[in-house]
Order: structure tokens, then sequence, then C-alpha cells
């Protein structure tokens, strides 16, 4: 397109010489141009790859026409402005600074080489030299200012919570890093109501406050843009939806008292708004602040909203996941209790029988007693499993794996032991069902297909897995013939949705089964 | 003596009932607690009679039914169950075994239910024919399959998958699924292993 828009203008009031020597010139370039486009059309890998070619030769190529048109009509100011225009908005300044450092030498390389012939004139060079080096300040500026389009927007990023941080207080610091910002506050509260929820970063302190009255009062201000405030000078300044600037006095906009309680002077607010809550994101200490963060502020006000609910949507994941598993554990404990009592109620009938045939009862009551003490702990363990928070203590988690571990042993009479490496730390709650489900199907597989006699599990948590080892000294998963052998399809599938991975090494006389399991981001 | 096998996995209803039939007339030769084991010790031991719970780790007591029921000389079957759904109270019912007893229930039924199975009758706990005939009724109020719908259970009691149906049927996959999904709510069915266990009541009306 540059090509042909060159091509265009070098057309109109060139002499015959000037277009015999830049024709052929041109349709190089122009046939050059064409087939980038042509290679890079829906291509942005090739695009960004070829971008420094095509850059390199874009320059050598404009320097040329500057040279080989000549007199008051040369597009000079175009062939330089472009490069440089492309390298700003594709880069950076540093991008920017380069193009303009070589278009320049490149200049002057040709003024030189020019400056013995005819029709030169050293007082257009010259002035020509300092049009390009005023572009070159110009654009490198631009430049600079086109990194706000890529310093924000990051709430993708955001993976989680470390325990115990305030949602809040993630995403104003994302805010802050953003705009290089000192100090800053974040408030929100359900929609309708007056922001009073707030976390405030100032000079490096944090704190959690509730506000007592809004802070800002004309939010019409705040509908389209962010607003720029001045407290000290009573000034500030929004954009109106048409794109104008509106100009109102900061008093007018913000409530002046609540700002110096938060210590504002000179800073922005931007509107934060989430699917359940909406308040506002106050920055201040912001060096270089300029009306460019009027748009700015905008953006960050989106993606501090993103960052919220992006907060919310991963902690109703991992609720959704504990209820899910809260719902598991008492559907267990409703069987488990429904079975044990049906039990209990045979031996009684069993134990009546025997009493009446004269026969002595007394051990088989205190067997039975026994049995009903520990069925009781039992309940006690699910009925507080139930009632427990989105962690469990790591130590907690393994006394249950151990209980559960002897509860297998009895019933498939094998030696079923837990052991771990480490008991300090917590998993998320989701993961202890899955834990417990896992251990059941790895110790009815062992049992079912390799007639196991013993079993040792072993947990333990490194970095931000959790790792449980089943060893069997069974006949392991290889069937009979030595041919085939069986997959434990249902604990892979089990594995797999907990986004987990499983290795299995099997031999006759040893089976060991290494599961994986992500601690953070797989409750969905 | 009566040689008796029991097909649960819970350990304290195998010592219990262990327990209550000493020095009765029954003999409790063994203990299998899943269906796989059950098919194994019922070939190998040849009980006369059998106690089976319906819910097993590795799937249900009714597939053990149903399995020996094609058998010539099976065992007498009794269901020991700690509670049914309707889709499993229709199956059993379609399954007809000797008797049906509920966990919950007085224990001395089970003997009595025992007693009566040897003596060759019929002997279902109260609440299980009461639940049964809730269930069927239910079933029968459903509205009766559309030609489209009857073919596509036929399909699916077959073992086929949507792929294959909609092949055989001439749809595409998706309209397959949309059909399946409107025969699972018509007849509050959860899945198609419940529609195909069910498939035969289904049919029939």
């Amino acid at each position: 397109m540059l090509a042909t828009t060159l091509f265009v203008i070098i057309m109109f009031g060139r002499s015959s010489t000037e277009l015999t020597q830049t024709y052929p010139f041109l349709i190089l370039y122009a046939a050059w141009a064409v087939l980038i486009a042509m290679v890079t059309w829906k291509n942005w890998w090739l695009d960004a790859r070829l971008s420094f070619l095509t850059h390199g030769v874009d320059m050598a190529v404009f320097t040329g026409l500057a040279f080989s048109s000549t007199g008051w009509s040369s597009p000079f100011v175009l062939f330089f402005i472009l490069p440089l225009l492309s390298a700003a908005v594709r880069w950076s300044w540093r991008e920017t600074a380069l193009t303009a450092t070589v278009l320049i030498v490149l200049f002057m390389i040709g003024g030189f080489i020019l400056s013995g012939s005819v029709g030169f004139e050293l007082q257009r060079f010259v002035l020509r030299a300092a049009n390009l080096l005023i572009l070159t300040l110009l654009l490198i500026w631009f430049g600079v200012h086109q990194r706000f389009a890529r310093t924000f927007l990051q709430a993708d990023d955001f993976d989680g919570l470390a325990e115990n941080e305030n949602p809040l207080g993630r995403a104003l610091s994302r805010a802050l890093q953003g705009t290089q910002a000192t100090s800053g506050a974040l408030l929100v509260g359900p929609p309708g109501e007056d922001p009073s929820d707030g976390f405030a970063v100032v000079d490096g302190k944090s704190r959690s406050f509730s506000a007592e009255r809004a802070l800002v009062r004309d939010t019409t201000a705040l509908a389209d843009s962010a607003l720029l405030f001045d407290v000290p000078r009573n000034r500030a300044l929004t954009r109106a939806p048409e794109g104008r600037f509106r100009f109102l006095p900061a008093s007018a906009a913000i409530d002046v008292g609540e700002a110096h309680e938060l210590g504002l002077t000179q800073g922005l607010i931007a509107e934060v708004r989430t699917g359940a809550q909406q308040g506002w994101l106050v920055l201040w200490d912001i060096p270089d602040l300029s009306t460019d963060y009027i748009d700015v502020g905008r953006e960050l006000g989106s993606t501090t909203g993103a960052i919220l609910d992006r907060h919310i949507l991963l902690s109703a994941i991992e609720s959704g996941a504990a209820a899910r598993t809260r719902l598991s554990l008492a559907r267990d404990v409703h069987d488990s209790i429904v079975q044990f009592l049906a039990g209990a109620a045979f031996r009684v009938e069993a134990i009546k029988r025997s009493a009446k045939g004269g026969a002595s009862v007394g051990s088989e009551l205190d067997e039975l007693k026994r049995l009903l003490v520990e069925e009781q702990g039992e309940i006690r363990g699910f009925l507080m499993a139930l009632r427990r928070d989105r962690e469990l203590e790591l130590a907690d988690a393994l006394e249950e794996l151990r209980a559960l571990a002897e509860r297998l042993s009895q019933q498939w009479s094998v030696d079923c032991s837990v052991s771990a490496d480490g008991e300090h730390g917590s998993i998320p709650i989701r993961l202890q069902l899955d834990l417990h489900q896992m251990l059941r199907e790895a110790v009815a597989n062992a049992v079912r297909h390799g007639g196991a006699k013993r079993i040792d599990v072993e947990l333990s948590v490194d970095n931000d897995q959790l790792r449980l080892h089943v060893k069997d000294n069974g006949s392991g998963f290889a069937k009979a013939n030595g041919e085939d052998v069986a997959e434990p399809w249902s604990l892979k599938e089990r594995v797999e949705r907990a986004h987990g991975s499983i290795q299995l090494v099997s031999e006759p006389g040893s089976t060991n089964i290494l599961i994986r399991l992500p601690l953070a981001g797989a409750a969905a | 003596m009566t040689r008796v096998l029991l097909v649960d996995d819970h350990p304290m209803i195998g010592a219990a009932l262990q327990m209550l039939l000493r020095g009765s007339d029954y003999e409790l030769l063994d203990r299998a607690r899943t269906v796989t084991e059950a098919g194994k010790k019922i070939a190998g031991l040849k009980p006369d009679l059998l106690l089976l719970d319906v819910n097993l780790p590795d799937g249900s007591g009714l597939d053990v039914l149903r399995k020996i029921s094609r058998s010539r000389s099976r065992p007498r079957v009794i269901l020991l169950t700690a509670g049914m759904d309707e889709a499993q109270l229709l199956t059993a019912a379609d399954l007809d075994p000797e008797g049906m007893v509920l966990k919950t229930s007085d224990p001395s039924l089970l003997t009595e239910c025992m007693d009566a199975v040897v003596a060759g009758k019929k002997w279902v706990d109260p609440e299980i024919a009461e639940r049964t005939r809730q269930a069927e009724a239910k079933a029968a109020s459903a509205p009766p399959l559309t030609r489209r719908e009857r073919e596509l259970v036929e399909l699916v009691r077959q073992g086929l998958r949507n792929r294959d149906i909609a092949s055989e049927l001439g749809v595409t996959e998706g309209t397959v699924k949309v059909y399946l999904h409107a025969i699972f709510d018509k007849f509050h069915v959860e899945n198609r292993t419940e529609l195909a266990l069910r498939a035969a009541e289904l049919i029939a009306r």
C-alpha cells in the first residue's frame, strides 16, 4: 500500500528524467510489497518474523527515494514519517529511536555522497535534517505513550490467592504496578449502594478499611471515562461520552472530606464493575500523570473488575468442588451408617437367639460394644469433615486416610498401611475425597486383579503437587497368560478428572502406582 | 442343611450373618465382595441359596441375578439390600428373585424369608412390595414410547454407541442425543445404562 501511495505521489509533477530513475526502483519495491502482503496474509507468525526485514527494506527504499526526488514537491516528510510511525505503532519507543537513528545516518551518508553533485542544496539538506530530528523526537514520544496499551489487561495471569490474601489487595497491586503509582485504594460494594469495603496502599503500607461516606459524588462524571483530580487546586477532568474534555471542580466530583481521609492529592479515579459488585479504583502519586490517563484509567478499571471477577469465579469453583466433596462424604456416611446399623441389628438378633439357647453371650456383647464405639469415632470423623472449610491440614488428611486404610484392610483381608513424607501443610478438601476414592479403587484393584496381601501407601506434598504412591505385592495388572495388561481404567478416569497424572509399573510380585495431583487451580 | 453364599462388600454384614446363621439349618459357605467374585464363587461352590446385595463396588447385584437367571440350575436368590431406587425396583421385579429383604427391616424377617424361599415360596419385604407397586403405577402412567423412541431404545439395549445409532437410523449424532435426553426426561432415567436395563419394560408398553 505504501509503495502504491508513493508511486502516485511520485507520478505527479515529476520530470521524465526523475521518472526514468525512480520507475524501476518503485516497480521492484511494489512487487516486493505485494509479495510480503501475500505471504503474511492471515499469517501472524510470518508477519512477526519478517517485520524487521521489511522494516529495514522500507528504510533503505525510502532513503533512496528521498534523494531521487528533489525540489519543493519532494515527499520527504512522507518518506521518513512512515517508517517511524510504523515502528512506533508496531513496537515501542526504543525501536522508534533506533529506526530514527538509522534513517538519520542513511540520510547523512546520502547527503555526503551527493554533496558534490549538481543540484545538491546544502541549506535544504540541513533544514531537512533538522525536521527529521524533530519528527524523530515526536514519534519517540508517541512510542513511549504506546506502552499503556500493553501495561495493563493482565487479568488472565491471576491464578488464585495465597492463604489469607485479600482479593482487593491483589487487584490494587496490579493497578499500582501498571501505573507506577505509589498509593492507591480500591472500594467495592453491592450494586446500588455506596462502595464501602476498602483496601488501601499508601506509600507501601497496606490496610483494609471501611469508608463511612461515598467517595464519588458525581457518578455520572465517571460513567464513561476515568476522572483526574487535583484536590489542593480543586480541579477535576473527565471525558464526555462524545470524547471532549469536561472540566469540573474536584469538590463537585468527589467528597473532599473522604479524599483527605484517604490522603488523596492528585491522581485518578476509575469505575470498577464486577458481576456482583461495583466500586472505585483510586490511584494517586502517579509519575507523569497526564490526560492520557483518562483513557488508561478506564482500561485499568475494567482490568481490576476482571481480576476481581476471576477471583470470584475461582473461589466459586473451589467452593463448588468442596460442596460436591461434602455431598459425597454425606452419601458415604449415610451408606456406611445404614450398613453398620443393619449389621449391628443382625448381630443383636444373633445374640438374642444364642441367649435363648442358653449360651453365654458376654464376649459377643463386648465385641458388639467395641464395634459400636469404633463406628461412633468414624461418624464423628465424617461429621468433622463435613463441617470443615476448604482447606484441610495434611496431618488430618493422613489420619483419615489411615482410618480408611484400616477399614479397607478389614474389608479386603489385606495389610494396608499409609505413611507420609512430612505432615506439614494443607490440601484442598476436594482432593481429600479424591484421595479416599483413589485409595479405595487402588486397594480393590490390587486385591481383585493381583490377589495382593500387602499394600503400602505413601503420601507426600511436593511443591504444588500431591503425590500418592501405592505399592502392592500382588501379581500386578499383567494377566495370567502374560500377554495383556489390564489397565486400571476407573482409577485413571478419576485421576484425569482431578487433572492429575498416573504412572503404573506392574510386574508379578510388585505393582507401583504413582499418582500426581495438582494442589491449585484444578477444581474445575 | 442349605448351603448359602453371601454377596455383600460390607464386613459388618458378613460377620453378623455368620453369627446369625451359626447353629441354624443354614451353612454360610463363603462371602463374595464384588460382582466378579460372585460369578466365580457361584460357579465354583454351587450354593443352594444366594443372599445378594444390590450395590456392590464393581457393579450391581442385579447384574449377577440377570446373569444367573439365564442358567438352567441357578440357586434361589434373596436380594438383601439397604435400599433400591425406582429403576432398580422395576428391574428387580422384572428379574423376579425368590425373595427380597431390606437390611433396615427387623432382622428376624431375613430368617423368615430364607425359610419361606427354601420351602419353595416367594417372600418379599412388605416395604419393597409397596414401593414396587408405586414405581410400577408411576411407570404405567408415563406416556408410551413413540415409534422412533422405541427403535432408539432397542438400539441402546443392543449396546450401540450414539454414532452407530445415528447411522442406523439415518440421522445425525446430535439428533440421537436430543432424542435420548427426551427419553431420559420422559421416563426419569439417569443414563443409558439405566435405559438399557429398563428397555424391555419400556418397549413392552
